[in-house]
């Protein structure tokens, strides 16, 4: 199957059940927002996880331990900040990141003092006599020989954001908060950059660049069939999945590189995530200058384009406008260290540049666990001027 | 002043012919820190594309992997030798942070430019940065994270530093996914470093080299 965190928790309303106006309003707005449309309003959309422990008073093993702990306590932080249209996951497990760059994480309480964000644990975990084994057995039973060595928790944590995802969403929905983007759609290079880990596999692409791209090839084969038939089983048109980037970022590769190990793929999978129907949530972290006009070679006015505030966002609406919503930046340093009037001023520089049509308010990746609740505060007030 | 052949070879990331240049250099009895020299002059190149925007990321740690490997058979006579560096630098991942990448990247550039680099791993306590400064005589400090739930360790590891009585004698660069000027600022740092290469800029420029 395709790489689903949190599979069937959409904005559709799974159940039959009837969520009020409010939820209505908002999901016009976001709708309006994504198809380059000017709202009543700049929507927000909001990821977060350990903040809203902070936020709600709850330790982070606590959080950390329960998917229904987590919902609870992200519903309870949204409540809290007021008028929010949207949060993009519902619930969270950080052990099923796990899934996504075949690393292990280590959780506070468990690995790590209380106290602590979750992080991963990246190691070599694959040598390159493994990218001979997996063009021999195929990807899937190797993955599934992997998940049996070194990823039972995160396999654990798919699971459970498996069951608890669409039950939380309709809790999300019956308070009129939309839920997103809780789907992932994820790029092959992610898996291995992960495993290898960044150094080694940058090696690799230089070493041994046909046999990576025969591994690549061989995984999206059945990535690409997976993707397609999992946005078509969940069924919910405009539902955000994510298709991001974290190590095949183009500050990290050059031209040459990234033309030939990251873009066909990722292209392919934004196309087929529209053709089903879905919203590719193109959440892009580290700085993507180079390639943003590349982005209007993907589906006009379906895609969102969200930015960590590495990327010049300014410029990047100037290319895209028209073509592609763009959503983000408030960096977390700024939400950690900054004031209100920094978050104010920048937030205002937002809503005039990038907004008011086809964008959609919001922190940079993730609102950090030790944001100032008065900065978060200021940002989602901001879009109310 | 002209390219040599294996500084050109190390600039245009041709491993194989780098790697064999040195052999040949050796085989001829030229000294290893003359080759040094050279290998060092081929970075300089890699770090000039870089900041040109032809090379990224990528190059650089293919870079300082070729620099490595060719420089491998030079090591033990260099240990010799009386300078093979232009100076040291302390580096760790800071207290309660556990990633490794970026700091991984910025030791291999920093090595292969010819900065030593004593590598203090992850999860570094505040004192560790200490005792290493004080053993090696270093003057530069590295600290990275990727966690903004850590820019208070880092501040609190500067100000170890500073109540060890070391504040002077050392720069300290800080890096890493969330850290920009305002978390420089914050705790105390001398250099904000976007990149790896942007900490061997500011490394070469506080040794005064060129």
């Amino acid at each position: 199957m395709a790489d689903a965190h949190e599979p069937n928790a959409g904005p559709g309303g799974p159940g039959g059940f009837a969520p009020p106006p409010l939820f209505f309003e908002r999901m016009q707005r976001l709708q309006t927002a994504v198809a380059c449309g000017t709202p009543d309003r700049v929507p927000l959309s909001l990821v977060m996880d350990l903040f809203a422990a902070n936020t709600m008073g709850v330790s982070y093993p606590d959080f950390v331990s329960s998917v229904d702990i987590a919902g609870q306590t992200m519903l309870g932080a949204m409540e809290k900040l007021g008028d929010v249209d949207s949060i993009q996951f519902p619930t969270y497990a950080p052990d099923v990141l796990g899934m996504l760059w075949l690393a292990p994480m280590k959780l506070p309480g468990r690995d790590l003092p209380e106290h602590s964000q979750w992080q991963m644990d990246e190691q070599v975990r694959i040598q390159r006599e493994d990218y001979d084994k997996i063009l021999e057995m195929g990807w899937s039973p190797w993955f599934g020989q992997y998940i049996g060595k070194h990823l039972g928790a995160a396999a654990a944590a798919g699971q459970a954001l498996q069951e608890a995802g669409p039950r939380w969403t309709m809790e999300y929905m019956k308070k009129g908060y939309v839920v997103f983007s809780p789907l992932t759609v994820d790029h092959p290079f992610e898996h291995l950059a992960g495993a290898r880990t960044v150094k080694e596999f940058t090696l690799d692409l230089f070493q041994i660049p046909d046999k990576v791209q025969a591994v690549l090839d061989l995984i999206m084969a059945e990535k690409r069939e997976q993707a397609r038939q999992f946005v078509r089983a969940v069924g919910q048109p405009g539902l955000g999945y994510w298709v991001g980037s974290w190590r095949t970022a183009p500050e990290f590769l050059s031209p040459r590189l990234w033309n030939r190990f990251v873009w066909p793929y990722m292209k392919e999978l934004v196309e087929i995530v529209a053709e089903e129907g879905g919203t590719p949530v193109l959440h892009y972290d580290a700085n993507w200058d180079r390639e943003i006009e590349r982005l209007k070679d993907l589906p006009a006015r379906r895609c969102v384009l969200e930015l960590d505030g590495k990327t010049d966002i300014f410029r990047a609406k100037k290319i895209l406008a028209g073509h592609m919503c763009i959503l983000g930046d408030v960096h977390p340093a700024m939400l950690t260290l900054g004031t209100v009037a920094d978050v104010k001023a920048y937030c205002g520089r937002l809503l005039d540049e990038v907004g008011p049509d086809g964008y959609i308010m919001a922190m940079g990746c993730a609102i950090p666990p030790d944001a100032k609740f008065e900065n978060v505060k200021a940002m989602v007030d901001s879009v109310k001027r | 002043m002209t390219t040599s052949p294996l500084a050109q070879a190390v600039g245009d990331l041709e491993e194989e012919t780098a790697v064999t240049l040195v052999q040949d250099k050796l085989a001829k009895g030229e000294a290893a820190l003359s080759i040094l020299e050279e290998l060092q002059a081929g970075m300089n190149i890699v770090g000039e594309r870089f900041e040109e925007g032809e090379y990224f990321l990528s190059e650089l740690i293919y870079a300082a992997d070729i620099f490595k490997k060719a420089g491998a058979p030079l090591q033990e006579e260099l240990k010799s030798a009386t300078q093979s560096s232009y100076g040291t630098l302390v580096l760790g991942t800071v207290k309660n942070d556990i990633h490794d990448f970026g700091k991984d990247i910025v030791a291999t550039v920093m090595g292969s430019n010819g900065i030593k680099v004593i590598d203090l791993g992850v999860n570094v306590e505040h004192q560790a940065f200490v005792d290493a400064v004080k053993e090696s005589g270093a003057t530069l400090v590295g600290m990275s994270c990727l966690l903004t739930t850590v820019f208070d360790d880092m501040k609190d590891a500067v100000q170890t530093l500073k109540d060890a009585g070391l504040r002077d004698q050392v720069t300290v660069l800080i890096g890493g996914g969330p850290v920009d000027q305002a978390t420089a600022d914050y705790v105390g740092a001398d250099y904000y470093c976007k990149t790896a290469q942007d900490g061997v800029i500011a490394a070469k420029k506080v040794l005064g080299v060129n």
